[in-house]
């Protein structure tokens, strides 16, 4: 792989072991996929925040790092915490918890990077150009840059995501190269998609039976930012699928050769009723609701809000919403809050439904939108989860 | 003796007793980062600890928070010797090189059929080549 004095130096340890470590991950990485050269990315997203996920091993780890003082060389975000940073007790958070949370955002926020947690860095301004290269890690982002921002990024994992931070560089193979870009599974959408969830459904349903595989969608009238969201999360969580182009909707879709498609299928309204039979129990039992998995936005914060404005929550239910911090500090949301908070309902910055421990392990019966919500936490025994839309939600959890 | 040509990752020479796992690893979950012993019930290596061992199975899976703990296990002094994998992938690349630990894959025959648990291993990334030294048991 062809390397510039200054990468090899990088690589050679002139700026550090810290720099020459994550130099070598980064050029073997490149090697093993391929890749002729490295380039500089944009930004990076970085995962591995949570510490019910990461745990104590994260710790050995920033430990190498701190020892020389080591910054990221671009606009580097974090993924979602493990709690609210402001109203972690009213989550159920304990206070060792807390403390080794609050550490490790410090840790990365001591390397320069912006502690925004939120996995969607796209709804609070950081929004990325046509044809940038980036190097993000949250799976549900990675399918929104590359398909509806048409920028370019390959699913890092955090440790990847973090080493391109630091050194400004990836490697160029994957979905950096317009020729892996290209779709190979039509689809064409013949039922009408009416709510996000629907969206989260048709992503769901794709990527567990075309793992991997890059889709060309037709028959979809409109594709809005959060339908897009929706459609990004679900079809990452059940194929690990990194890209879609929609038709005429997609900054690709009009410019990218379809000569690689090897099949064509339907999604009809059975294959969508599907998932939501899925996610389905014998029970209406809710003892939860959580919306906000990707984070929510401000237009879906003002849907809620209006679909319960003269209503009453059930008694006994928590429904909980999931944001970030940048959403929730803005000006237009601060009497939506309030009003909201009125009825019951609590929302939390920060974190969400899968990174954080609680609602998985204090509620038995859990109500959301997502289907990627909805696959993470059927993953625990104790949970049952039901999967609907949130019209179907708000009518359901009412007096 | 015998030698299986492989594709070096991150180099190195290292001779130790060889631990088999027939599944993919989730090192994330999988492995406890304290002690390097197998957490996994599912996997008949269950309860058996990988330090100072070479380390051999398919791939390695999960959540990418395991190339943390691939580094943790050499902070506390239990890592393996060095790891042999039939294909790499970033969880074990990413824990392999910032933990320093030889890292090979795309071995040449089946490493399954050919190295047991309690075999000695000899990873050699400058031969491209891992040998298999001493036979648990003659089957």
């Amino acid at each position: 792989m062809f390397l510039t004095k200054k990468q090899e130096k990088m690589l050679e340890g002139e700026m550090g072991e810290v720099i020459s470590k994550n130099m070598k991950l980064i050029v073997k990485l490149g090697e093993i996929n391929e890749a002729k050269k490295l380039i500089p990315i944009k930004s990076a997203q970085i995962a591995g925040v949570s510490y019910f996920t990461v745990g104590e091993a994260i710790f050995s780890f920033f430990n190498l790092f701190s020892k020389e003082n080591v910054k990221v060389k671009v606009p580097s975000w974090l993924n979602p915490a493990g709690m609210d940073r402001k109203n972690w007790e009213k989550m159920g958070i304990t206070e060792r918890f807390a403390e080794k949370q609050f550490q490790i955002i410090q840790k990365y926020e001591e390397m320069g990077v912006e502690s925004t947690l939120t996995c969607t860095p796209y709804l609070i301004g950081y929004q990325p150009n046509y044809g940038e290269h980036l190097a993000w890690s949250e799976s549900s982002a990675v399918v929104m840059a590359n398909s509806f921002f048409g920028a370019r990024t390959n699913r890092e994992g955090g440790p990847s995501a973090l080493a391109a931070a630091l050194t400004g560089f990836t490697a160029e193979y994957g979905f950096h190269l317009t020729e892996k870009r290209q779709p190979t599974i039509k689809v064409n959408v013949e039922t009408n998609l009416d709510t996000l969830a629907d969206f989260s459904a048709l992503g769901y349903w794709y990527g567990k039976n075309f793992h991997g595989e890059t889709p060309f969608i037709t028959g979809l009238s409109q594709l809005s930012i959060n339908e897009a969201k929706m459609l990004s999360s679900a079809i990452a969580a059940s194929g690990s699928v990194a890209l879609f182009h929609a038709k005429n909707l997609s900054p690709e879709s009009e410019i990218i050769s379809l000569d690689n498609i090897k099949e064509k299928i339907i999604f009809s309204e059975s294959e969508k009723q599907s998932v939501y039979d899925c996610f389905t129990q014998k029970d209406t039992n809710f003892d939860i609701v959580v919306i906000g998995c990707p984070h929510a936005s401000l237009t879906e914060l003002v849907i809620i809000h209006s679909s319960l404005k003269d209503k009453v929550l059930k008694k006994n239910l928590k429904f909980w919403v999931f944001t970030s911090q940048k959403v929730s500090n803005s000006k237009k949301f601060k009497p939506i809050q309030r009003c909201l908070e009125k009825k019951g309902i609590e929302i939390f910055t920060d974190t969400c439904m899968v990174v954080s421990p609680i609602v998985r392990t204090k509620y038995k019966h859990i109500l959301t939108n997502s289907a990627k919500a909805s696959k993470y936490l059927s993953n625990s025994k104790q949970t049952k989860v039901t999967f609907r839309s949130l019209h179907h939600i708000l009518r359901n959890v009412t007096e | 003796m015998k030698s299986i040509t492989i594709r070096p990752i991150v180099e190195g020479k290292k001779e130790g007793q060889a631990i088999v796992s027939q599944f993919p690893i989730s090192f994330y979950g999988d492995v406890d980062p304290e002690t390097g012993k197998i957490l996994d019930k599912s996997n008949p290596l269950y309860g058996k600890s990988i330090a100072n061992k070479i380390f051999v199975f398919p791939e390695s899976r999960g959540s990418t928070v395991g190339s943390y703990v691939i580094y943790g296990l050499q902070v506390n002094g239990v890592a393996p010797l060095g790891l042999i994998v039939e294909t790499a992938e970033t969880i074990v690349i990413a824990g392999a090189i910032l933990a320093d630990i030889p890292l090979v894959d795309k071995p040449e025959s089946n490493i399954f059929s050919e190295i047991k648990t309690g075999d000695i291993v000899q990873i050699n990334t400058i031969k491209k080549e891992i040998v298999i030294k001493k036979r648990m048991s003659i089957d």
